[in-house]
């Protein structure tokens, strides 16, 4: 509103309505005293009598001008609604009139929406979201135990049973300290029996949260001992639900939990999850599991400090800072340490480990170590955003090129007197508008894209639905609204650019002179985001690729490994492997099986490692960890690792027999470089064994991680090893992953007592550590294709547009002679122009951003030429395709016609 | 005791209204309109009336314009709107009922 007072008019300034005020009533005054000089009054009497008439001058003026400010106050907001009312309607209005025009931006806004509200709800979930119930977030954190091993300090977040008590007992600034550990245990009775994910946690880790039992009661402290505690467990909510359908009868019933029997005693609420991200099936005592999961080796360590095997927290006291808890807790540590010394007497001295705790958030994932999955969604989360800004940009540049269209209706409306702040607001409801509506389908796009998504990157978290969560919902409101405010942007820049008379003066063909800066400015941009994001695409592919094509030297596809779990039934040597032989017996007479063996080590699992000795040598262990195997005969024919020379174990390699072992290939290299290795003699264990020969060299293999080098591994006959305790491959002729139900049901039954057998795909055990690359590659090609869409949608829109606008010209040119190709060319070679500048633009910033993404790739450089000129050659391809329309429309002009339309 | 009548605020909204009927006015015309139709029994004080008006604009029942005055000065006029129109029928009809239930009461003793 103006601030210009207006003759007759009224100011609505605060001083302008006081002004206003005096005047009337000095008015009011000069009038009532004019009239009682008329009567024969003297002016003093006069104007005493018009004071006294009036009553209290001051009061009444400043009740007045209180009044009068009320009420502007109410015109205004008056004012605005009703102009707000009107801005929708001409938005409404305009979008009813280009409906595909509105829903191609609606569409762009919800998908640079969406993929931001899907990747914000992931990594919300996983940084920045304290746990559910979680009691004072901002005082509770995860305690790290920092030492000094070799001159190198070591830091882990895993810990003692003892450590545990005694920091409880120690530290003075802690509200609470709670204990956590989960547990893969066998849940249930015969056929019912499965392995559930458990919660082991102390009594005291309850009070960090402010969680009720939906039913029953948690357990409490006296019940949390490794003597004389409970056998009580608390179902999760979700468990509950799905095994029990939600009953309250099974409180006081009892669950059979590894070898015992717990009584069910309580139900935590929805969504509890206590420190996890992954919802447990149940929550038992800590100790009472100790006792349970370590057994007879409990009794002997548990009061030492040699079973490492839970996480800490601890809430602060109000009003402790991060420093003095860190500082207690250290010193809690060390008096910890001193005590650790005095049982396990071979434990570093105090002065050189110099033992401290270092606090970090409850999330794991903001640890020290986060994962490679956080890392990449950290990196998708920066990538929708530029999605976003892409969209914005697009958006931007359809509304600036209504706009341009619009010029000479806008220029007519300044000319007639509407306020250039007033256009300003109305482009930016039109623009809000289109982003509101863009944000509700994006959040559909969420809801859905969201679930795909989610699957992918964390199988077994409990996610919320993207809808119903309000931090998404407030996050996508928030970026709708900075869509909107950017996207409407530059159609108000432009507007505030337009002069009247000359456009007005210029006719309705010459709307405006021809291509404007800053539309083009926009299409570079987009360019230049959509390189960056296809480079990232690209990069992430290749890596898949190239860990898909690694060849780990064993034949995932079809390979089933079981695992024989004996939960509590004791079996002597005799017996243990009379039940090996019958099961691999049993394996192999079961249709579609080719193969089986013995096992110690599993890929992505489990490793065995021991010590070996080379005679005349020092340890062999400075060259790495040596892992080792135990086969059976038929181990190589199972997992299709080939053997390179000499030859693999057979019946012969029995007890008593020449010991013999098989190495790798990079072991052999490593320990006998430029040697045969066939005929050496290897040590295990202790270097007074006797020799083992080696009489083959089998190819690598990855064990435990597809980035590093070849794993040094060797190879035992089960039968010369001793006894142990082993799982089973079985190499099936069709796929492992349809196999895996059927070798469960078939071997379960051998199992003695309350045994049973685990039964995963090879597949399952080695695709986690793929996933961080897939996840990559599908988001980065899913976001970089759906960026490439929308900068050729804006290119599209531009071009399309500037040659409507030339059609004069263009009949000009071919009424002058010009050849079809001419014109297209003329159209084409514009767009080029501008991608051109994009894509370097994009391929200069794509090399500068290399740097940080290279750790996440495998075997793949940033720089990757093959990656960068696919992507120019993408982007140059795409340019013509959405420029060719255009062009082909340009050289179809017919002079005639252009020309007479004036 | 004073023989001025103690004045309910909605009986001054009242009288403001029915004034304006008369067309468009400064403060100062209705302030001597009813001061002297009332033969001054009423002893509006002006500081009220215009506290009337303000609050009467405020609610829309009268608008304002600035004008020129009989002897050429700038003054605020007041004039009826449609919404003023209607509260005057309605409060004029209140108030008639008001008083004939008054006076009934009075008239018995």
């Amino acid at each position: 509103m103006t601030r210009r007072p207006r003759l007759f008019g009224i100011d609505r300034t605060r001083s302008g309505l006081q002004r206003a005020v005096d005047d009337e009533l000095r008015f009011h005054f000069d009038m009532t005293v004019r009239e009682l000089m008329a009567g024969g009054m003297n002016p003093d009497d006069a104007r005493r009598e018009a004071e006294r008439r009036f009553g209290d001058v001051n009061q009444v003026r400043d009740r007045l001008t209180h009044i009068d400010r009320q009420r502007v106050g109410q015109e205004k907001r008056a004012e605005w609604w009703s102009g707000f009312a009107q801005d929708l309607r001409y938005a409404l209005r305009g979008m009813m009139l280009q409906p595909g025009f509105a829903a191609v931006i609606v569409l762009a806004l919800a998908l640079g929406i969406g993929a931001n509200a899907t990747m914000f709800g992931i990594v919300d979930r996983l940084l920045f979201r304290p746990p559910a119930f979680l009691i004072a977030p901002e005082r509770t954190h995860q305690l790290y135990f920092r030492r000094m091993v070799d001159g190198k300090e070591f830091t882990g977040n895993s810990s003692q049973y003892q450590r545990f008590l005694d920091l409880t007992e120690s530290a003075t600034t802690t509200e609470v300290i709670g204990a956590f550990s989960t547990r893969r245990v066998a849940v249930g009775v015969g056929e019912d029996t499965r392995e559930l994910t458990l919660g082991a946690m102390s009594a005291s880790l309850w009070q960090m949260f402010n969680a009720r039992p939906v039913s029953g009661r948690f357990f409490r402290a006296d019940e949390d001992r490794d003597i004389g505690g409970a056998n009580v467990v608390v179902l999760s909510h979700g468990y509950w639900q799905s095994k029990y359908a939600g009953s309250d009868s099974v409180i006081g019933k009892t669950m059979q939990i590894g070898p015992a029997s717990y009584t069910i005693i309580g139900v935590a609420p929805r969504g509890f999850a206590a420190t996890q991200l992954l919802t447990p099936s149940a929550f038992i005592p800590i100790a009472v599991s100790a006792t349970e999961d370590f057994g007879e080796m409990w009794k002997r360590y548990r009061t030492t400090y040699n079973i490492t095997w839970l996480e800490i927290f601890a809430r602060a006291r109000p009003g402790v800072s991060i420093e003095a808890m860190t500082a207690d807790l250290t010193n809690a540590y060390r008096r910890s340490w001193e005590k650790q010394i005095a049982v396990q007497p071979r434990t570093a001295p105090t002065a050189i480990a110099q033992p401290r705790v270092a606090l970090y958030p409850i999330f794991e994932e903001r640890g020290p170590e986060p994962s490679a999955d956080t890392k990449v969604a950290q990196w998708l989360f920066g990538v929708a955003v530029v999605v976003l800004l892409i969209a914005c940009a697009n958006v931007g540049n359809l509304l600036l090129g209504r706009a341009l269209r619009r010029h000479r209706e806008i220029a007519v409306r300044l000319a007639l007197g509407v306020s250039r702040s007033r256009l300003a607001r109305q482009l930016l409801t039109e623009s809000l508008l289109l982003a509101v509506l863009g944000a509700v389908a994006g959040l559909f796009v969420a809801q859905w894209g969201g679930q795909l998504l989610r699957a992918t990157l964390m199988p077994q978290v409990e996610w919320d639905s993207a809808i119903a969560d309000p931090r998404v919902l407030i996050f996508a409101s928030a970026t709708a609204l900075l869509a909107g405010l950017l996207a409407g942007l530059a159609p108000i820049f432009q507007s505030r650019r337009t002069d009247v008379a000359v456009a007005l003066k210029a006719g309705a063909r010459e709307g405006y002179s021809h291509r404007s800066l800053l539309r083009t400015s926009l299409l570079v941009m987009q360019a230049a985001l959509s390189v960056i994001l296809l480079v990232g695409a690209g990069l992430f592919v290749r890596s898949l690729q190239g860990v898909s094509a690694v060849d780990p030297g064993y034949d995932v596809d079809q390979l089933v490994w079981i695992e024989p779990r004996f939960r509590g039934t004791q079996l002597d040597s005799v017996r243990r492997k009379a039940l090996y032989d019958g099961l691999l017996e049993h394996a192999l007479q079961q249709p579609g099986v080719e193969n089986a063996t013995l096992a110690l080590t599993v890929p992505f699992n489990a490793t065995y490692s021991d010590d070996i000795y080379l005679p005349g040598a020092d340890s062999a262990s400075k060259l790495g960890d040596f892992i080792q195997q135990g086969a059976s005969v038929g181990y190589f024919a199972t997992t299709g690792t080939r053997i390179i020379r000499g030859r693999g174990f057979s019946d012969e390699d029995r007890a008593g027999a020449p010991l013999v072992v098989v190495v790798s290939e990079s072991m052999a290299r490593g320990l006998w470089p430029n040697q045969e290795a066939i005929g050496q003699c290897v040590k295990t264990s202790e270097r007074t064994n006797p020799c083992r020969t080696v009489v083959g060299i089998a190819e690598n293999t990855k064990i435990g991680n597809f980035g590093n080098d070849w794993d040094l591994m060797y190879y035992l006959p089960e039968a010369q090893l001793g006894t142990n305790y082993y799982s089973m491959f079985i190499r099936v002729s069709g796929s492992a992953n349809n196999a895996v139900d059927a070798m469960r049901r078939a071997l379960q039954p051998l199992m003695p007592g309350a045994g049973y057998v685990t039964s995963k795909s090879m597949e399952s055990l080695v695709s986690p550590s793929m996933r961080s690359w897939r996840l990559g590659a599908t988001m980065f090609a899913t976001f970089g294709s759906l960026a490439l869409l929308l900068a050729a949608l804006g290119l599209y829109g531009v071009i399309a547009h500037s040659v409507a606008q030339r059609t004069h010209e263009m009949g000009v040119r071919v009424a002058l002679g010009a050849r079809t190709s001419d014109v297209a060319g003329l159209v084409i070679r514009e767009s080029l122009r501008i991608v051109t500048v994009g894509v370097i633009l994009g391929v200069i910033a794509a090399l500068l951003a290399g740097r940080w993404i290279a750790p996440l790739l495998f075997e793949v450089s940033p720089r990757d030429p093959m990656v960068l000129a696919a992507v120019v050659v993408t982007l140059m391809g795409v340019s013509l395709l959405a420029s060719w329309l255009p062009a082909v429309r340009a050289s179809r002009v017919d002079p005639a016609e252009s020309l007479r339309a004036d | 005791m004073s023989t001025d009548l103690e004045l309910l605020q909605g009986t001054l909204d009242l009288l403001v209204l029915k004034t304006l009927t008369w067309g468009p006015m400064h403060g100062y015309a209705v302030a001597k309109w009813i001061r002297e139709t009332t033969n001054d029994e009423l002893n509006v004080e002006d500081g009220a009336l215009y506290t009337a008006l303000h609050r009467m604009e405020k609610r829309a029942w009268i608008a304002a314009e600035w004008g020129v005055s009989e002897n050429n000065r700038r003054a605020k006029y007041y004039r009826l709107t449609a919404a003023g129109r209607r509260q005057l029928q309605g409060k004029t009809a209140d108030f008639e009922r008001y008083a004939q239930a008054v006076f009934r009461v009075l008239r018995t003793a």
